[in-house]
């Protein structure tokens, strides 16, 4: 991953969202991006120019644009259509990104567009964020990873976000996938955990 | 056999797909597949296919499928009847919201300028002082200075806002003929926003409906002892403010009852539906006129 002092940076043209610049370089701010949150509080799994990526939850494109800066391609699925009219924009501009608009539930929407990947983002507001990863576990190759941002308000708003945390490494790991990391994602996110897998 | 965005590929052989990107993209989504046995598409077939000769040609043929594919999405769902009725109902919502504020504060104004002047024991409201404000500029020909131009500003922007309301209401009895048969265009489109969409709405129970839009006085029954709340947009409507105190709950639950109905005929036949109409209408007439009867 690109730095430029302290400063997490991804190479690209800028002005996508009034992003500011450095040297040259796009700057990802981790208080909008849970993705940057990550890479500046843990490790992640580091972005290379090879890569190809599905990534749900895509909304307007924001963290979408700063992972396409790194990676070959982006396979981006949104549900809603008033994002995607942005995400669209966004993609019209950059060739690697592939707008979806459909269901992150329901893989078979998006099966015949999608081939397999190295790394699997989710960012999306459901209850049952655990039980869409492993539905989108076809597209991951052997060996590659899961990054799940929870969000456990939208999981249970009555129980405790530890809890709620627990339960889904808990359906995770049974599922057969092999945790390498979990982090909150304070003080940039609330209530917002990552969780990195290996397959 | 299984289909990709290319062609289709059964037992090694390749049928390619032609046509430009709209049609690829229509046929992809008619594509049905089955996830228990998928294998994601590789780039490697589509040149086998002979779709593509390399990779960066693979990957600028299947964004062009992919935009037109979302474009396509989006302009469906944007063409659903009730998506533009929903925008112009809030933006009406929120132009009252904004006159209300601009009068009151133009009220103000006024008193500073007029010391001796005050709205006590006059039975002018706000917007009534800033429409007389105005109508005076009028007649100094636009002399009324900072506080006149203001004031006639308010005073368009509320004709604006009686005329987005007539397209709002017309607009409702198009896309909820049953609903606003029953409650009126505006409060049925009000229902609407606050559903979210007219499948939403379609899928509420009627104790939902029927306290919609009370949301602070629902949660506060909820988390303490307050009273329940009985009704929430639907108040708006004349049969429930004006039934008396002690039969209003049961007139908006008969109503809600009915409007659950309504919307569900809205959406799923969409047209107006005479027999029950007639049947509700006098079904809630019945539970707002005589106390103790209209029990189900």
């Amino acid at each position: 991953m690109i730095r430029v002092g302290d400063v997490l940076v991804s190479k690209g043209e800028g002005g996508v969202y009034g992003e500011r610049m450095l040297d040259g370089y796009r700057v990802w701010d981790p208080y909008r991006s849970k993705l940057a949150a990550l890479y500046l509080l843990g490790t992640g799994i580091g972005l290379t120019p090879d890569m190809k990526v599905l990534y749900l939850g895509a909304a307007n494109g924001t963290t979408v644009s700063h992972v396409a800066d790194y990676v070959e391609v982006v396979y981006a699925v949104e549900f809603a259509p008033r994002p995607m009219q942005d995400l669209l924009e966004v993609a019209r501009r950059r060739g690697n990104i592939m707008p979806i608009l459909a269901d992150a539930s329901c893989p078979e929407q998006y099966a015949p567009l999608v081939e397999t990947v190295d790394l699997i983002y989710q960012d999306v507001a459901q209850p049952d964020q655990a039980a869409i990863a492993l539905r989108n576990c076809v597209f991951l190759k052997d060996g590659g990873n899961l990054i799940l941002m929870l969000k456990t308000r939208s999981v249970d708003i009555r129980k405790q976000p530890e809890e709620v945390f627990r339960d889904t490494l808990d359906i995770l790991m049974s599922a057969g996938l092999i945790i390498t990391e979990s982090t909150w994602l304070a003080p940039y996110h609330q209530d917002h955990a990552a969780i990195v897998c290996t397959r | 056999m299984q289909s990709f965005w290319f062609g289709n590929i059964s037992e090694g052989r390749c049928t390619p797909f032609t046509g430009d990107a709209a049609t690829c993209a229509r046929r992809v989504r008619e594509i049905r597949t089955s996830m228990d046995v998928f294998i994601p598409p590789d780039w490697q077939q589509a040149v086998a296919c002979g779709v593509c000769h390399d990779r960066a040609e693979y990957l600028f043929l299947l964004q062009k499928v992919c935009i037109a594919g979302s474009e396509q999405a989006v302009r469906e769902q944007y063409a659903a009847k009730d998506v533009e009725l929903l925008q112009m109902v809030r933006t009406l919502d929120e132009m009252d919201t904004i006159i209300n504020v601009l009068s009151e504060r133009v009220a103000d104004w006024y008193q500073i300028r007029h010391p001796s002047f005050s709205l006590k024991y006059r039975r002018t409201p706000a917007h009534v002082l800033v429409k007389s404000i105005s109508e005076r500029n009028r007649e100094h020909g636009g002399g009324g200075g900072a506080l006149g131009k203001v004031a006639t500003e308010i005073t368009s922007l509320s004709d604006t806002r009686t005329s987005l309301a007539r397209v709002v209401s017309g607009r409702a009895c198009e896309v909820m003929p049953n609903t606003s048969a029953l409650i009126g265009g505006l409060v049925a489109a009000r229902l609407l926003s606050h559903a979210g969409g007219l499948k939403e709405l379609s899928r509420l129970p009627a104790s939902a409906i029927q306290v919609l839009g009370a949301r602070t006085a629902l949660f506060a029954h909820i988390r303490t002892h307050a009273p329940s709340p009985k009704h929430g947009i639907i108040f708006q409507h004349r049969r429930v403010h004006n039934a008396s105190r002690d039969v209003r709950g049961k007139v908006a639950r008969v109503l809600a009852g009915k409007l659950a109905i309504a919307a569900r005929l809205d959406f799923y036949r969409g047209c107006a539906v005479p027999a029950f109409l007639e049947d509700a209408q006098a079904r809630i007439d019945r539970a707002g006129t005589v106390p103790g009867e209209g029990q189900p």
